[in-house]
């Protein structure tokens, strides 16, 4: 599909053309915070030298809170009264390649056993992804690390690059050639193409290089020293676990009132206590240095195993926001110096 | 601080030293456990010395005497520890520092992170070394908000105390976040509040790094008693955060560790200057003064606030 290119004086009425017709989710700054929600033109748009999006498109497939159903009670009989289909089409512009990258792999994990997760797939096949390329990646960003998505993009319909003046653009499904077909576009020309490749190159150049941390838990040391000093100074909060965009995990609680309620689900995370604590009283997971354990092998092992896939996308989220600077990647050194040794 | 940390796991005098060590970049420090004497030389004292580290300091003392770094601002939460019966101060050896200030890390949003060398204190703020040569940051923005208030000389609870007391100016009122919001209208306040809860992801981060939050079980995680619902709506939200500010109101020492640790950037620091500017007017206590006195919303004394239904 041939790339484009759109001046930045036209992008406020691409834009207002995409409104027209679908909802568009883009990141917007709040109180310092960007956030990814509904906007109604490029005016509230936080697009221009956009840093990082402090949560991942997560909440825009699988929300913090979905009521699964209401119910209420009658006598004996209970009517049980599902959900609306809210959503209709939507564009989320200015996605980073590494949360489309997670789609792919949290559509793996809803699709791995039936029934699968219909709610989350309603909302995927409604949603076109117009991705932005990072050319600003931070200090916690190692994205290279564990794929070639960045210059690669998988789960996007949109490829933007933002080249000055203006956006060069890349569809890379029928869908994306649809919606650069509202926008005044005309064919990116060789300028255009070296301006592309340059950006790419250097931010590249910033990124660290591809690493094998498909070795990483091999060696499936259940008592490596390093957990044992991940648990003395983990806080066992949920800030790494709810800012990651593969993390999926979740509870089914219950909303009682006298003769009606709703059954909801919200985000859970393996780093809470009571994740896996049973009715028994029994919890697989005691202490801190399961637990912590339990979200790298998630990612770096269990994830291999099930879905041929990593569990991460290195977006950093759970680096840049850990209070005590727990960092992944460093986890993944010490646990590959003894896999090497081995 | 190394060489009397060396000589107080040498001597066997504590179990385990809790300090700062090297971060995973230059701009990080992150919370180390010393247990040989060894490695005594691991710790670090620098402005990316954020942590109130005394969060770990309960369970620390359960398994013997310990000794801990702090800044005077984190000292404070020892001397509420031992006012409300969670420690014993013959169970901690406080390393008190003398402390210009900490780095605001998201004050540096024009310098390229990736490229920063170091960081140390300089007379006049924070030099930050990058490849690109040494930039120094200003005291007004280079120091987290709480140092910019600090009226604290020296820390007021200490065993051994290392480097000179620092004459204060603060440039910055405690109260100058919330006086803003006092002079709101209801509404208003109402509204700039949903705003805020409204991001609020439950991660907990505020509570999980608070050394006041120490109930073994939260009231948001009891399974079987709804005190507050799960789902993230900002009414959810508000009661969580509300109640927090509530349980901590007359203890809470305003080390800021809940509104920094916030993915969200929720101002969570305005509540507790609230409650402690609230407590102040009204029981005349500041929290982390006195470990002598009985904890200001523990107590109930007939004398001085006669009980009306009592009479």
């Amino acid at each position: 599909m041939e790339a484009k290119v759109i001046l930045k004086q036209d992008l406020a009425a691409w834009i207002d053309a995409l409104v027209k017709q679908y909802e568009v989710i883009a990141p917007v700054t709040e109180d310092g915070v960007v956030v990814f929600r509904p906007v109604s033109g490029l005016s509230e748009m936080a697009i221009e030298g956009m840093v990082g999006p402090a949560k991942s498109l997560r909440e825009h497939f699988t929300p913090p809170t979905e009521t699964l159903f209401d119910y209420k009670l009658e006598d004996l009989s209970a009517e049980v009264i599902p959900p609306e289909n809210e959503e209709r089409h939507r564009v989320i512009f200015g996605a980073r390649a590494c949360d489309a990258a997670a789609l792919l792999y949290v559509d793996a994990v809803y699709s791995n056993v039936e029934p699968i997760d219909t709610a989350y797939f309603m909302r995927r096949e409604k949603t076109y992804l117009v991705g932005l390329f990072c050319d600003k990646p931070a200090w916690s960003c190692f994205c290279t690390e564990v794929g070639d998505f960045l210059t690669n993009p998988v789960a996007m319909d949109v490829y933007l690059t933002d080249l000055g003046n203006r956006y060069y653009a890349e569809p890379l499904t029928p869908k994306g050639e649809e919606l650069i077909g509202l926008g005044n576009f005309r064919p990116a020309d060789e300028n255009d193409k070296a301006a592309n490749e340059e950006i790419r190159r250097k931010a590249l150049e910033r990124l660290p290089k591809r690493a094998e941390h498909e070795t990483a838990c091999l060696s499936y040391d259940w008592d490596h020293p390093v957990w044992i000093e991940l648990a003395k100074k983990c806080l066992s909060c949920g800030a790494c676990a709810f800012l990651c965009p593969t993390c999926h995990c979740f509870d089914i609680q219950e909303h009682p009132k006298l003769k009606k309620g709703s059954r909801y689900r919200c985000w859970d995370t393996c780093q809470f206590e009571k994740f896996t604590l049973m009715a028994s009283g029994h919890n697989p997971r005691e202490t801190r240095k399961e637990r912590t354990r339990q979200r790298v092998f998630h990612k770096f092992k269990y994830s291999q195993e099930r879905y041929c896939m990593l569990g991460c996308v290195g977006c950093g989220r759970c680096i840049a926001a850990c209070p005590v600077n727990i960092d992944i990647r460093k986890v993944l050194e010490e646990l590959e110096k003894t896999a090497v040794a081995k | 601080m190394r060489q009397k940390a060396k000589e107080l796991l040498e001597s066997g005098e504590v179990k385990v030293v809790i300090g700062y060590g090297q971060g995973s970049a230059p701009f990080k420090s992150t919370p180390i456990f010393i247990e040989k004497p060894e490695d005594a030389h691991k710790l670090i004292w620098n402005p990316t010395c954020v942590n109130n580290l005394t969060v770990y300091l309960r369970d620390a003392c359960r398994q013997g005497k310990a000794a801990i770094v702090v800044k005077p601002c984190d000292a404070r939460s020892i001397i509420e520890l031992i006012r409300e019966n969670q420690i014993e101060r013959d169970d901690v050896v406080i390393l008190a520092m003398s402390c210009p200030g900490v780095l605001n890390l998201d004050a540096l949003a024009e310098i390229d992170l990736a490229d920063v060398k170091s960081v140390e204190w300089h007379q006049n703020g924070i030099a930050i070394k990058t490849n690109a040569g040494e930039t120094i940051i200003p005291s007004e923005k280079a120091f987290a908000s709480k140092c910019l208030s600090c009226e604290l000389a020296e820390s007021p609870i200490a065993d051994e105390k290392f480097g000179e007391p620092i004459e204060r100016h603060p440039i910055r009122s405690k109260y100058a976040d919330i006086e803003e919001l006092e002079k709101m209208l209801p509404e208003e306040r109402r509204a700039y509040w949903a705003r805020q809860f409204a991001r609020c992801i439950r991660c907990y981060a505020c509570r999980s790094v608070c050394p006041g939050c120490y109930c073994k079980e939260c009231f948001t995680d009891k399974p079987c008693q709804l005190w507050v619902l799960r789902s993230t709506d900002v009414e959810s939200n508000w009661f969580f955060h509300f109640s927090r500010a509530m349980h901590t109101a007359g203890r809470c020492i305003a080390c800021g560790e809940c509104e920094r640790v916030c993915p969200m950037g929720i101002p969570l620091m305005r509540l507790n200057q609230k409650m402690r500017k609230e407590v102040r007017e009204m029981f005349g206590e500041e929290a982390g003064t006195n470990p002598e006195a009985p904890p200001t919303l523990g107590t109930f004394d007939l004398k001085k606030d006669p009980d009306p239904c009592s009479e």
